[in-house]
């Protein structure tokens, strides 16, 4: 004992060093988990977080009976589902085309153009978008090339979901390639000379070779991709929907912030926060848990 | 490789993939090139719809128009102390606390690193973290802009690794020395580190370039809007109108259209970024790098 007690007093420095990251975490962080305990009372400023009134699961109830919960939930499954089948596979794709490029000049230069709207901020991506999308925009004049009617596209659900899932897919998938590229440098490259020796075309080395080596870390991406699924941008939708567009693209997320922090319902936001979060969690134990059983990669 | 002779199909996959590749270089550009081909051309030929990647007629009212607008400066000049300030304490921050984290016998390694951990799986969530600092007396301060999440649990353990990288000797002897750890961090180490604070330095740069959500619920004057903020007003809420005054006239007259305005304002918030961005993109890109190893 006394021994740990010099040791820390000749690490004093050490902890100086440690104590301003230790209180952002503290305040930033940690208290905002101990404010979660506002889902279960009667909020009042005066008196605290804990000296608040107790109310059971009275908020997690009223969300459940809401009659729009059913809405949100599905909208909000939807998006992330079909953002995860067509935005997971992307950067794996282009990564592999990537790869089959033999010109070194001409893949760097589409990998550094294909990084750039990674660097534009949302709100830049959503004013294109809404650009793109006018009754006199680019989309509108190819629409009149195949014949068909220009139409305020934002405006109309059925197509809400391909412009949101096809701009994070424009936004993203450059970036998304890196991960996979430096994954892809680490094959043996004396294996694919042995593949092709062996008289294996390159179908067969991608799919024996190149596919193997990068398994690992498709596999760890997906699973946080799947406990991902229900964290929407909402920011993006916030920026995007309208009175229109809001029967699809109305998610927990916008729920969430116009209830909370424009309608000031906190316990009830938290609430619905909360239950949120466990389950993206559980669907992160199902996704590592099955993973675990096919193929052997896991987060922990 | 010599001797293998290439097939028919792989010949004609090269073309195909040449192609394709050449179509992802049109996609990525060509929204961007149609902004700056809108931003510039006469009010008329836009009406017509007659605008695509090369400007009609040569228009720079719009520029003219933004540019006058105090508006937009003040947005600049407050973009700019929220992210020079907000860098500035995230690699300090971080440093300070990685270092601690690279000595194998700091006593409270195991502590801290399950303390950060914590948090890489749970957070309080949108409307807690909003009420605390509401309750500290945050709003519509230049802290809320650069204090939450200045210092990260990944952000963390990446420096902690790349400094477990540089040789422990040149602590040991500096220890030896007389130096204490603060000597060694600042002039040892991180002189040592100039690659990593550089990566993480523009990482948080354009991060803070690109943020408004903070600014959305935490601030509530224009007058510290970053430019963000002014970006979604003049696209969004009120309209190109909304830049000044003497927009609305303008428009009026046909002197300008409001895309002139619309994308002129987007190539001034994104323009920064574009002429940083050849220079610095394998700075980007090895941060990805660097992370990536250790996850």
């Amino acid at each position: 004992m006394k021994e740990f007690i010099r040791k820390c007093i000749k690490q004093r420095y050490l902890f100086l060093m440690i104590l301003p990251g230790f209180l952002v975490i503290l305040i930033f962080n940690y208290l905002p988990i101990y404010g979660i305990l506002i889902a279960f009372k009667d909020y009042n400023v005066a008196k605290g977080v804990w000296g608040s009134d107790w109310v059971g699961l009275k908020y997690f109830k009223m969300f459940l009976t809401n009659p729009m919960a059913g809405r949100l939930f599905k909208n909000t499954f939807l998006l992330g589902l079909y953002s995860l089948l067509w935005g997971f596979p992307a950067p794996i794709i282009l990564a592999l085309l990537l790869n089959e490029i033999k010109n070194d000049a001409f893949k760097r230069t589409v990998q550094t153009i294909s990084y750039i709207p990674h660097f534009i901020s949302v709100v830049v991506i959503v004013g294109m978008l809404a650009e793109f999308c006018a009754v006199d925009g680019v989309f509108n004049k190819i629409r009149v090339l195949l014949g068909l009617e220009a139409l305020p596209l934002l405006a109309y659900p059925q197509y809400f979901r391909t412009l949101y899932i096809a701009s994070n897919i424009w936004q993203g998938v450059g970036w998304g390639t890196i991960i996979y590229l430096a994954a892809i440098t680490k094959v043996d490259p004396t294996l694919y000379d042995v593949a092709a020796i062996d008289g294996a075309n390159r179908w067969q080395k991608v799919v024996n070779i190149t596919w193997p080596t990068i398994k690992p870390t498709t596999t760890i991406l997906l699973i946080f991709n799947i406990s991902g699924i229900l964290g929407t941008n909402y920011q993006k939708i916030l920026l995007m929907y309208n009175t229109r567009t809001k029967s699809v693209a109305d998610v927990i997320g916008t729920y969430v912030y116009e209830l909370g922090i424009q309608g000031a319902q906190f316990e009830y936001t938290t609430a619905i926060g909360l239950f949120m979060s466990v389950i993206s969690f559980i669907l992160l134990f199902i996704a590592n848990f099955i993973s675990r059983k096919v193929s052997e990669t896991s987060l922990w | 490789m010599a001797a293998y002779k290439e097939s028919l199909s792989s010949r004609i996959f090269d073309v195909f993939n040449t192609l394709f590749m050449i179509f992802i270089i049109v996609i990525m550009l060509y929204p961007f090139l149609h902004v700056i081909a809108l931003s510039l051309s006469e009010t008329s030929e836009i009406m017509k719809g007659n605008v695509n990647i090369i400007p009609r007629g040569f228009n720079v009212e719009g520029y003219k128009l933004i540019l006058t607008s105090p508006q937009l400066w003040i947005a600049y000049k407050n973009t700019i102390i929220y992210a020079v300030l907000g860098t500035f304490i995230t690699l300090l921050f971080t440093s300070l606390m990685a270092y601690p984290l690279a000595i194998n016998d700091f006593v409270a390694k195991k502590f801290i690193t399950v303390y950060l951990t914590i948090t890489m799986f749970f957070s309080g969530g949108l409307i807690p973290t909003f009420l605390l600092i509401r309750n500290l007396g945050l709003i519509n301060t230049i802290w809320v802009m650069v204090l939450p999440g200045c210092v990260s649990a990944y952000n963390v353990v990446v420096f902690r690794t790349f400094f477990q990288g540089i040789s422990p000797e040149l602590r040991e002897s500096a220890y030896l020395d007389g130096a204490n750890d603060f000597i060694i961090l600042f002039a040892i180490i991180l002189p040592l580190s100039k690659a990593l604070l550089a990566t993480f330095g523009l990482f948080s740069m354009v991060g803070h370039w690109n943020s408004w959500f903070d600014a959305l619920i935490y601030l509530n004057e224009e007058k510290k809007y970053p430019i963000q903020m002014i970006l979604r007003k003049i696209l969004f809420v009120s309209n190109a109108s909304a830049a000044n005054d003497a927009a609305q006239v303008m428009i009026e007259s046909r002197l300008v259209h409001p895309k002139n305005i619309q994308m002129a304002v987007i190539v001034v918030t994104i323009a920064p970024i574009m002429c940083v961005y050849p220079f610095l993109q394998k700075y980007f890109v090895q941060g990805v790098m660097i992370g990536s190893i250790k996850g």
